[in-house]
C-alpha cells in the first residue's frame, strides 16, 4: 500500500514541480505567520514576533531540501544536475566527445549489427507464423548419426501414428508465365497442412484448408504466393484470388497471399509461392511413384510442439517409433531414426553455414567493444583526475564519496546512450546488409532488420555494461581523493599520482592485450582461408565454364530432358572455341552436396550399422576428359552405356571407394547393386574433394547420365574453351540454349573456378570479418596508447623541462619517454599472447556445416597454435605502437625548458 | 514541570495521533502536541514539516487546501484509513515496548 502511494507522490513532485514548490513556501509562510500572530497576541511586538518566530523556525531552506529528499525528489534533482553538468562538459570539448562518442558508437553499432543478424537467422527467423517458440526442425538421422531430409511416406507415418502436428517443405525453383515471358521464381513445395502447422494467416484469399491436406498426386493445382511477390506482379490487386497462373506450363490457381511478414520456412531465404507437394509429378514430370518412395529423401520438416508433452519424451517416442520402422522396413529404412532440434540447430538452411561465423563473430564483438570501453575509461579518467580539486573542495563541504562517483558514472552513461542510439541507427542500417556477404545463391536472400524487442533488450544491456566499464575507472578514482593534496594551492593533485597511473597503464595493457587476441584471430582464419583455396580440389578448372539449368521447371518429361542435354552438347561442340563439353547432374563443391545412394556390393558384408550411402554424380561420357580427373584404370562411359534393352548398366568409382569396398583386389568387374539394379564397375578414377575442400577423402562413384538421370535432378552443364576469358564461353552457352528453347531456365553460367570458390563461403566470411574487426581493434589500441603516452608526457612537462636544463639530450628525452610507452606495450603483448594460448582450443573446436545440405568441417583448418602468425602480429602491434608512442615523445622534446620552468 | 526531548522515531506516531483528533494545519498539529503533552513536549520545529511530507508520501495522511480560522489558505493533513490502522498498530507496539523495557529495569539484582 505504501508503495504506490510513495510512487504517486515522486510522480507528483516531479511533473508538477512548480506546484509543488510554491506549496511548500506557501505553507511555510503560515506557519511563521501564525506562530507570530500567537507572539503577538501573547504581548510581542510585531517586528519581534516575526524575527523570533523565524528563528524558532529554523532553517528554511535546509527543510525544504528535507521535505524534498521525504518524496525521493532530491536523488531525482541530483540526477538532472549530473546529466546536465555532464552535457556541458561534452559541450566544452567537442573534439574529445566526438572521438569517444564516435568510438562507443562504433564498437555498440557492430555488435548490436551482429546481433540484429544472429536475430533474423538464428534467434527470430521465421516471420508472420504464429508463436515460432513453438516450431522445431524435423530430421532423420542415418545409422551413423548424419542428419538427412526426409522422405514422403516416413512423414506420413510418423505425422499420422504420432498424431504430430508435422509439416514438410522442399525450397524449388518454379518457372511461372508463358513461354517466352517466363520468370524463375523461388518456392516451397509443401505438405497441405504447412500454413497450418506454421500458423500463417493470409492476407488475401485463403490458405491451404484440411481437404487440400491429402495425398492425391496432381490431386491440388492451387498456390498461395507472398506478399512481395503480389505486389511487385500483381500490383496487389486482390482479384488475383481465384485466377489461374502457369507455373511449369501447369496452370495454377491462386487461392491466397500469405501476410507480409511470411517469407517461408526457412532462415534467411525469401521464397514467393507455395504449391502442394502433391502438384510434384505434374510440375517437375517426377513419375509418381517416387512420391511413395521411402527412399526419396528430399523433404525438410518443421514441427509445432504439444503443449502437453515435454521435447525429452516426444523425442523418445519418435525415437522408439522409428525403431519400429526400421522393422517394418528394413530395406529403406533399416537403422534411420529420426531427430527433433531447435531451428537454429538446423543442418539445411543458411542457419548451418552461419551459425559458427556468427558465434565467432559476436565475441570478436565483445572484444572490440572491451577496448572501446578501455579507451573511453582511460580518457574519461584523465579528464576526471584533472579536476581532483574541486572534488577535494566539495568533500570537505560535506558531499560523499558516492555522491561524485555517481556524477563520474553519469557522464559514462550519457555518453553510452547517446552512443546506443547512434549504434541502433547503424544496426538497422547494416543490418540488411548481410545478404549481400553471404554467397551469391539463386534464392534471395533476407534478413528482417526491424527494432524487436529481443534487439531493443540486447542495445539496453550493451549500453549499460558500456557505461559501467568506462566510468569505473573514474567512479574508481572519486573513491580515492586525496583529501590532503587536493586542497593544496600548489599541489598538481592526484592526477598524476600513482593510483591513477597504475589505473591508466592497466587499462592500456588490457587494450593492447585484446588487440593483440584480434590480431591473431584474424592471422589465423585469413590463413586457414588462403590456405583452403590452395587444397587441389582433384579436379582442373581452369579454362572450363559451369552452366546449370533448372529442367525441373521446364515442363519437360524425362526424355525430352535428356534429348535436350544431347542436342545441347552438340552444338557446343559445334563451336570452333570449344575444347571439349560434358554434363552431369550435380556439380562438385557446389554450396549443396551431391546426392547419395544406398549401395549393396558384391563380395563385401557391410558392419553392423555401417552407412552404406555413398555420394555419388550422373555423368555424361567425356566429364573425366573435361575436368581433367586421371582415369587410373578401365574406361570412360560412352555413348553405349544406354538405357535401351541390351546396355549393361556399369559404374566407375574412386579410389578410396576401393580402397574400402575392394581392399587391393582388382576393382574392375565387380558388381555393385543400387536403384534397383545391379552395375558393373567398369573405372577407376583418382579421388577428388566432391562436397567440401576441407574433406577427406571418401568413397564417391559416377553412373552414366543415359542410365540413371531422373526427373527431379538437376543438370549442369562444363564446357571447356580455347580462350582463358570465360566471357566468350558464357555468352556462347547463353547463345545455344536460347537456340534451343527460350523458356529453359538458366539458373547460372559461370566460371567453375569462382563457382567452387563459393563452397569456401565460411572460412571467407570468417577471415574477412575478422581482418576488419582486427584492424580496428589495433587502431582503437593505437589511440589509447597514444592518449596515454600523450597525456603523462603533459604532466611531465616539468620534468622534462627540468631535465633538459641539467643537460638531457633529445634523444635522453625520446628514450624515456618511448621505454615508458614500449614497457607498457611488452606487457599487453605478453598477455595478449598468453590469452591466445588460452582461448586456442576453443577456436579449433569451432565446426562449421560445409554446405547449406548438411555435412561439416571445422572453421579453422589448422592448428591455433602457430608461431608464425603470433610472431607476427605482435611485431606488427609492437611497430604500431611504437609509432603511437613515438609522436608524442618527439612533442615533448619541443619543451623549452625556460618556459616550463617558469611556470608553477 | 521541565520538557522533555522527543525519543527517536516517535514523532510520527504523535502526529497520527493528533491528526487522529481532527484535520489540521502544519501549525495546529503543533499546538496540539504540545497542548495533548500539556507543554511537557519540546518539538523541533524544523523536523515537523519533513515528517508531514514523509507521513504523506507514505499514505498515512492526506492533505487539502482549506481555509484557516482566520480565513487564511492553510494545507489541512487528516488522517488516512491506512493511516488509523497504522496508528492503532504503532500504539500497540509502542505499549508493548514500554512494558517490556519497564520490566527489564524493574529487574533487582539476584532475579536474573
Amino acid at each position: 500500500m505504501t508503495w504506490s502511494s510513495r510512487i504517486q507522490a515522486f510522480f507528483r513532485g516531479v511533473f508538477r514541480r512548480e506546484k509543488f514548490e510554491q506549496d511548500m513556501q506557501a505553507e511555510q509562510r503560515f506557519h511563521i505567520e501564525s506562530y507570530a500572530e500567537d507572539l503577538v497576541r501573547q504581548g510581542v511586538s510585531r517586528e519581534q514576533a516575526l524575527r523570533r518566530a523565524r528563528v524558532e523556525f529554523g532553517a528554511v531552506e535546509a527543510q525544504k531540501e528535507d521535505c524534498r529528499a521525504s518524496l525521493g525528489l532530491r536523488l531525482w534533482d541530483e540526477l538532472r544536475a549530473d546529466v546536465r553538468y555532464a552535457l556541458r562538459v561534452m559541450r566544452k570539448s567537442p573534439g574529445f566527445t566526438t572521438v569517444a562518442v564516435l568510438t562507443l558508437a562504433l564498437g555498440i553499432g557492430t555488435s548490436t549489427t551482429v546481433f540484429s543478424w544472429i536475430d533474423g537467422v538464428l534467434l527470430n527467423p521465421l516471420g508472420g507464423v504464429s508463436r515460432p517458440q513453438e516450431l522445431v526442425t524435423f530430421e532423420t538421422v542415418t545409422p551413423n548419426g548424419q542428419f538427412t531430409p526426409t522422405s514422403y511416406p516416413d512423414y506420413r507415418d510418423y505425422r499420422d501414428y504420432l498424431h504430430l502436428n508435422l509439416a514438410m517443405s522442399r525450397p524449388t525453383s518454379f518457372s511461372i508465365g508463358e513461354q517466352e515471358h517466363a520468370e524463375r521464381v523461388w518456392g516451397e513445395l509443401v505438405s497441405g497442412n504447412f500454413f497450418d502447422v506454421l500458423g500463417v494467416a493470409p492476407s488475401v484469399g485463403r490458405v491451404f484448408v484440411p481437404e487440400e491436406f491429402g495425398d492425391k498426386p496432381n490431386g491440388f493445382p492451387i498456390a498461395v504466393i507472398s506478399d512481395r511477390y503480389w505486389r511487385a506482379h500483381f500490383h496487389s490487386d486482390p482479384s488475383i484470388i481465384g485466377k489461374t497462373i502457369v507455373v511449369n506450363r501447369q496452370p495454377i490457381t491462386v487461392v491466397g497471399v500469405a501476410s507480409p511478414g511470411f517469407h517461408g520456412s526457412m532462415a534467411g531465404l525469401a521464397f514467393d509461392v507455395w504449391i502442394p507437394y502433391m502438384m510434384q509429378p505434374a510440375l517437375q514430370g517426377v513419375n509418381e511413384w517416387m512420391l511413395r518412395d521411402r527412399k526419396t529423401r528430399n523433404l525438410l520438416g518443421i514441427l509445432r510442439l504439444p503443449r502437453d508433452v515435454t521435447r525429452e519424451q516426444l523425442q523418445s517416442r519418435i525415437s522408439v517409433f522409428a525403431g519400429m520402422m526400421s522393422k517394418a522396413n528394413p530395406y529403406e529404412d533399416g537403422g534411420m531414426s529420426a531427430a527433433i532440434l531447435p531451428s537454429w540447430k538446423s543442418h539445411f538452411g543458411t542457419q548451418g553455414l552461419l551459425l559458427a561465423p556468427f558465434q565467432l563473430l559476436m565475441a570478436v564483438c565483445c572484444v572490440v567493444l572491451l577496448i572501446v570501453c578501455a579507451n573511453v575509461g582511460n580518457l574519461l579518467l584523465a579528464r576526471f583526475a584533472a579536476r581532483d580539486r574541486e572534488f577535494g573542495m566539495r568533500l570537505t563541504l560535506g558531499a560523499s564519496h558516492a555522491r561524485i562517483a555517481r556524477q563520474a558514472l553519469t557522464e559514462g552513461v550519457v555518453m553510452a546512450t547517446v552512443a546506443t542510439l547512434l549504434g541502433i541507427g547503424m544496426a538497422l542500417l547494416l543490418g540488411g546488409s548481410l545478404p549481400r556477404l553471404l554467397p551469391a545463391r539463386d534464392v534471395p536472400l533476407t534478413v528482417d532488420v526491424s527494432l524487436n524487442s529481443s534487439i531493443l533488450w540486447f542495445s539496453i544491456v550493451v549500453c549499460a555494461a558500456t557505461a559501467i566499464l568506462s566510468g569505473v575507472p573514474s567512479m574508481f578514482q572519486a573513491f580515492h581523493v586525496n583529501l590532503n593534496d587536493a586542497i593544496k594551492e600548489s599541489g598538481r593533485g592526484s592526477a598524476s599520482g600513482t593510483r591513477a597511473r597504475r589505473v591508466r597503464g592497466a587499462l592500456v595493457i588490457s587494450e593492447v592485450a585484446l588487440a593483440l587476441l584480434t590480431l591473431i584471430g584474424a592471422g589465423l582464419f585469413v590463413r586457414s582461408f588462403r590456405r583452403a583455396t590452395q587444397i587441389d580440389p582433384g579436379f582442373s578448372t581452369d579454362h572450363v565454364v559451369l552452366a546449370q539449368f533448372a529442367l525441373t521447371s521446364s515442363g519437360y518429361s524425362l526424355p525430352e530432358r535428356k534429348e535436350f542435354s544431347r542436342r545441347l552438347r552438340q552444338q557446343l561442340e559445334a563451336d570452333p572455341g570449344v575444347v571439349a563439353v560434358s554434363y552431369s547432374d550435380g556439380a562438385p563443391l557446389g554450396v549443396e552436396p551431391s546426392w547419395w545412394e544406398d549401395l549393396k556390393i558384391r563380395g563385401y558384408e557391410p558392419a553392423p550399422g555401417e552407412n552404406m550411402k555413398i555420394y555419388r554424380n550422373v555423368v555424361a561420357p567425356g566429364y573425366f576428359d573435361v575436368l581433367h580427373i586421371p582415369l587410373v584404370e578401365g574406361r570412360d562411359f560412352t555413348e553405349h552405356d544406354s538405357d535401351e534393352k541390351d546396355s549393361a548398366p556399369v559404374m566407375i568409382v574412386s579410389q578410396s571407394f576401393v580402397k574400402r569396398f575392394f581392399g587391393d583386389g582388382a576393382a574392375l568387374g565387380r558388381q555393385v547393386y543400387g536403384w534397383g539394379k545391379w552395375f558393373t564397375v567398369v573405372g577407376v578414377v583418382k579421388d577428388a574433394k566432391y562436397n567440401n575442400l576441407a574433406e577427406s577423402a571418401i568413397p564417391y562413384f559416377y553412373v552414366p547420365f543415359r542410365q540413371v538421370y531422373r526427373a527431379d535432378m538437376n543438370l549442369s552443364f562444363y564446357v571447356k574453351t580455347k580462350a582463358a576469358d570465360p566471357g566468350d564461353g558464357i555468352a556462347l552457352v547463353r547463345r545455344e540454349v536460347r537456340a534451343i528453347d527460350p523458356s529453359i531456365a538458366v539458373i547460372n553460367v559461370l566460371p567453375l573456378g569462382e563457382y567452387i570458390g563459393a563452397s569456401l563461403y565460411p572460412q571467407r566470411l570468417a577471415a574477412m570479418l575478422l581482418s576488419v574487426l582486427g584492424g580496428l581493434a589495433l587502431m582503437l589500441a593505437a589511440v589509447g596508447l597514444y592518449s596515454v603516452i600523450a597525456y603523462s608526457v603533459m604532466q611531465r612537462t616539468r620534468e622534462i623541462g627540468i631535465r633538459m636544463a641539467l643537460g638531457a639530450q633529445v634523444g635522453d628525452i625520446l628514450r624515456l619517454i618511448v621505454r615508458n610507452g614500449m614497457a607498457l606495450t611488452g606487457a599487453g603483448v605478453g598477455c595478449g599472447i598468453a590469452a591466445a594460448l588460452l582461448v586456442a582450443p576453443k577456436l579449433t573446436s569451432i565446426s562449421v556445416a560445409g554446405s547449406a545440405m548438411g555435412g561439416s568441417g571445422t572453421l579453422l583448418r589448422n592448428s591455433a597454435v602457430d608461431p608464425v602468425i603470433y610472431a607476427g602480429a605482435a611485431i606488427f602491434l609492437t611497430l604500431i605502437a611504437a609509432l603511437a608512442t613515438f609522436v608524442p615523445a618527439r612533442r615533448a622534446t619541443k619543451v623549452d625548458p625556460v618556459v616550463t620552468l617558469r611556470y608553477e | 514541570m521541565p520538557q522533555l526531548e522527543l525519543l527517536q522515531g516517535t514523532l510520527d506516531m504523535l502526529i497520527l495521533k493528533a491528526v487522529s483528533l481532527g484535520p489540521l494545519h502544519g501549525y495546529g498539529v503543533l499546538l496540539r502536541i504540545q497542548q495533548i503533552s500539556q507543554e511537557r513536549l519540546k518539538i523541533e520545529q524544523g523536523s515537523l514539516y519533513p515528517a508531514l511530507y514523509r507521513l504523506e508520501a507514505q499514505g498515512w495522511i492526506a492533505s487539502e487546501w482549506g481555509e484557516s480560522e482566520n480565513k487564511r489558505k492553510a494545507k489541512f493533513y487528516r488522517l488516512t484509513a491506512a493511516g488509523k490502522r497504522r496508528l492503532e498498530a504503532e500504539t500497540v507496539k509502542w505499549n508493548e515496548m514500554a512494558g517490556v523495557i519497564a520490566a527489564i529495569l524493574e529487574t533487582a539484582r539476584g532475579e536474573v
